[in-house]
């Protein structure tokens, strides 16, 4: 490695906390080289965007300070330099992308003149020569018609391509470092593969050093050349990649690297063998023939210009008792719709759900009493489905006494038996959501969802949100309670590699309809649908020998792509 | 430009809403206890007398005739005649309309002109000695009401300083402004502290936002920050919130013309109202409601074109 980029030693950052000071990054010390990708993984709360952040002097409170450190950029320290030197450091030297693109995005300005703005007032462009070098920059990170869109505004654009955009607007003062913090974790995954390959190509053409954040050790793997594990603050471990995958000298990096889902669990070898051992025994708990939902939107008031957005197109599934089924596919395939109809949340416009042989289009009152006494919801964000009001054993005593299967007495029993059955101590019966972590909010979710007694559970996304190690800590959940409890599982998420350590039998929906059906071990082994194996290929897998995609990715992607930047995720007909 | 077709089509839903308004304005004010031909012609009036004035204005027949009459004469572009000014109400409201008009145009440029600056101040100071006095400044500004701020200002400006005016309006373009000052300070005072707070809110709110951190992280001074990229998202609840004013000042612009003497529409309204002036007042209300509708309509407009992300 040549003569590093960026160097930093002993970087303290401490938030003011009452009288005294609480460190949140401890003495990290770090070099980037030029032209290469550093991999900074660890999970939420690690410190690693605020390491980040601290970089560009841009700590997101001012209760939180540098306490102690360097950062020698070009020469110079950024800590002690003054705030005008740093306006020319912060875009000039160091170009930032964030997670989200849609909030860091300006949604009243558009794409081209966010990115013009840093080389106007960077390189003292006018008007005209600015625009001419953002649209220059809008093809480089992948506008098929930079031109035309150019005046395109943030909304009108996919995901994928708004983070293109914001990587143009990080690329718009021809930075020599580009710091991008979790920039594939809100995106689909063929979309990811896409913007990582953007990633390394920009790396290639510009001689761009990058540090890429993330807490998927895939993705880094696929895409960094050396990496550092944080956690607690503190730089635990950095090195080579390929050294640091295969002998991880920290026990926290070797749990790290265990539960990467792309690692193939024990449990999914041996569930589908009890699936097959029990075949038609009974009836399917859950039947879907022909299903569709569709949605009218916009139109003025004599319904003119009405479109019906079709979410769900002729979905049939049949799942029987104590059946673990993964529903697998991008944003916008319908998974989540799904989901909702099979509960009753959503109308139907056709077809016909039946659970339990309570149909929910013929005798739908009979059929919702059922679902609600006996199907249970997962949700996606574990802060946000809970009462925040409300402590645990109020919110777990609340359903069980609306659903009458306790009497008053027995309440606080089984608040406690139901604690203990997603692991969480007793004592959270009285605390409230806001004093507990993601997973521990996870966990009462599904203690919720549990204190129903259900026979089914619908889990849409629902470890979506959390970091990978209590990822497979909810996994585990998930698989001890299907297993000891005969409880049928619904799970909905668009990360494969979980659906696959977790499931008997998978679903993969695309633009609304299943592509692709049946036991996890054959479609992952041998994907018959061209979709699947994009799907697959796109994961990142923590072996930096397997590539990134193929080429088949790369096509369903033009196709997934059109349908994306219509600004419609779903297909659209005209009525 | 499709987002901007509905330009030409809403005015198309703004005849029912009219229709409806027409209605309602019409039974409403002949539901009020009262004769207009009474109060004309006095309480020592023969029956007689009356009986013949009433027939004069149509008031004898029955209510949908009348009703009938006043929309085909609104077909002519007429709204009868006042039966206190005994002059067509369309040339009587048109006189009326020009002090109220300006005097809700003044107000409004001058409640914006005082509202940005004031929330930009408190937003970027957010905690410190500045946001707190604009705080307390906009809090009183809700808090007073409308006759004894202008009272004050009255005091203050036109007897103790001898600046502007105390009443009347003038017959000259400067004159009438001149006049204005006072009646649109003492408008424009509330409604800029209504308006002020919003900003304020949605400001501190934009510049916490990650788009702010984002234009920060490219290097965009504070400066360039706030008026490219904070105020410009901070606006369209405003502007919303300020539409709703307006269509409300409108109507309530009364306190202030009577207390500075204008000849506004407020003033004719209320007296119209006292002698059970029929034709004045569905006239007026009428007039209200159209410009309520349209300043709502151009509110609309102005949202579209702040937020490209708006559909009508």
């Amino acid at each position: 490695m040549s003569a590093p980029q960026l160097s930093v030693r002993d970087l303290s950052v401490a938030v003011e906390d009452g009288p005294g000071q609480r460190l949140l990054l401890d003495r990290v010390s770090l070099d980037l080289g030029t032209g290469e990708i550093l991999g900074l993984v660890g999970e939420s709360g690690s410190g690693k965007s605020l390491f980040c952040r601290a970089l560009m002097r841009l700590l997101p409170s001012t209760k939180l300070s540098i306490i102690h450190g360097s950062i020698l950029l070009e020469g110079r320290d950024l800590v002690t330099a003054d705030e005008t030197e740093m306006l020319k450091v912060r875009g000039g030297s160091i170009g930032m992308i964030f997670q989200n693109p849609t909030s860091h995005l300006d949604p009243v300005m558009s794409v081209g003149d966010q990115i013009a703005e840093g080389i106007r007032y960077h390189q003292g462009l006018n008007r005209r020569d600015a625009r001419a070098a953002a649209v220059e920059i809008l093809a480089q990170v992948g506008f098929p018609n930079p031109d035309r869109q150019y005046d395109g505004y943030p909304h009108e654009f996919s995901g994928g391509m708004r983070q293109r955009a914001m990587i143009g607007v990080a690329l718009s003062s021809n930075p020599k470092i580009l710091v991008a913090d979790e920039p594939t974790t809100a995106l689909d995954v063929t979309i990811q593969a896409q913007i990582l390959r953007l990633l390394m190509d920009i790396r290639d053409k510009r001689g761009l050093s990058i540090i890429l954040i993330s807490h998927d050790l895939g993705v880094v793997a696929q895409t960094c050349d050396r990496i550092a594990v944080m956690r607690d603050g503190k730089l635990v471990e950095q090195g080579e990649k390929r050294a640091l995958l295969e002998a991880p000298t920290h026990p926290y990096t070797r749990s790290l690297i265990q539960s990467h889902p792309s690692m193939p669990g024990e449990a999914a070898s041996e569930l589908p063998d009890a699936a097959v051992a029990e075949p038609s025994s009974s009836r399917p708990l859950l039947e879907i023939d022909d299903l569709h939902v569709r949605f009218t939107g916009g139109g003025g008031l004599f319904g003119r210009g009405a479109q019906t957005v079709a979410a769900v197109k002729g979905v049939s599934l049949r799942v029987m008792p104590g059946e673990t089924v993964g529903i697998v596919g991008e944003s916008g395939s319908g998974k989540s719709t799904l989901a909702r109809a099979i509960l009753g949340l959503t109308p139907l416009s056709s077809g016909r759900v039946s659970f339990d042989g309570s149909d929910l289009t013929t005798d739908r009152a009979a059929a919702l009493a059922k679902l609600h006494g006996e199907a249970a919801m997962v949700f996606q964000d574990p802060y946000n489905a809970l009462n925040p009001r409300l402590t645990i054993g109020d919110m777990l005593s609340e359903v069980l006494r609306v659903q009458g299967k306790a009497s008053d007495t027995d309440i606080a029993t089984r608040v406690g038996e139901l604690l203990d059955l997603v692991g969480l101590e007793r004592e959270f019966a009285s605390r409230k959501p806001r004093s507990m972590s993601g997973g521990q909010c996870q966990r009462a979710g599904i203690a919720r969802a549990l204190a129903v007694d259900p026979r089914m559970i619908i889990a849409d996304e629902c470890v979506a949100a959390l970091d990978v190690t209590i990822q497979a800590q909810i996994i585990d959940l998930f698989r001890e309670l299907t297993a000891s409890m005969s409880l049928t599982l619904l799970f909905i998420a668009h990360d494969l590699a979980i659906v696959r350590n977790l499931c008997e039998r998978v679903v993969v929906m695309y633009r609304g309809e299943i592509v692709e059906e049946g036991l996890c071990a054959d479609v992952f082994a041998r994907p018959r649908h061209a979709y699947t194996a994009a799907l697959i290929q796109a994961i990142p897998d923590i072996d930096p020998d397997k590539p990134l995609g193929g080429g088949a990715a790369l096509e369903l992607d033009a196709v997934t792509q059109q349908g994306h930047s219509s600004g419609q995720p779903l297909t659209a007909v005209n009525q | 430009m499709h987002r901007y077709k509905f330009v030409l089509y809403r005015p198309l839903q703004f005849l029912p809403v009219l229709f409806g308004i027409s209605i309602i304005t019409f039974v409403l004010v002949r539901l009020i206890p009262g004769d207009p031909a009474r109060v004309l012609l006095g309480s020592r009036a023969t029956p007689t007398a009356i009986a013949n004035i009433r027939a004069q204005y149509g008031l004898d027949e029955p209510i949908w005739t009348q009703y009938f009459y006043f929309i085909a004469n609104l077909g002519q572009g007429e709204m009868g005649k006042s039966i206190l000014y005994k002059i067509d109400v369309l040339r009587l409201i048109a006189t009326r309309l020009e002090p109220t008009l300006a005097l809700v145009l003044s107000s409004v440029l001058l409640s914006v002109l005082i509202a940005v600056p004031l929330s930009a101040i408190a937003a970027r100071n957010q905690g410190r000695a500045p946001d707190q006095i604009v705080r307390i400044v906009s809090t009183l500004g809700i808090g007073f009401p409308a006759f004894w701020l202008a009272l004050m200002l009255i005091i203050l400006f036109s007897v103790r300083l001898d600046i502007f005016p105390v009443s009347g309006y003038g017959n000259s373009l400067g004159d009438k402004l001149y006049h204005l000052a006072l009646p649109s300070l003492t408008v424009a005072l509330s409604l800029s502290a209504v308006l002020t707070r919003s900003l304020r809110g949605a400001m501190v709110q934009a510049l916490r936002s990650d788009v702010a951190t984002a234009a920060r992280a490219r290097g965009m001074p504070e400066s360039i920050v706030f008026w490219r990229h904070v105020l410009p998202n901070s606006l369209v609840p405003t502007v919303n919130l300020l539409a709703v004013n307006i269509g409300w000042l409108i109507g309530g612009t009364v306190v202030v013309e009577s207390v500075f003497a204008l000849p506004g529409m407020g003033q004719l309204l209320v007296r119209a109202i006292f002698s059970r002036d029929y034709m004045v007042v569905q006239g007026v209300a009428m007039v209200f409601a159209c410009s309520t509708v349209l300043v709502n309509f151009l509110a609309d407009i102005v949202t579209v074109a702040l937020d490209p992300r708006v559909k009508q």
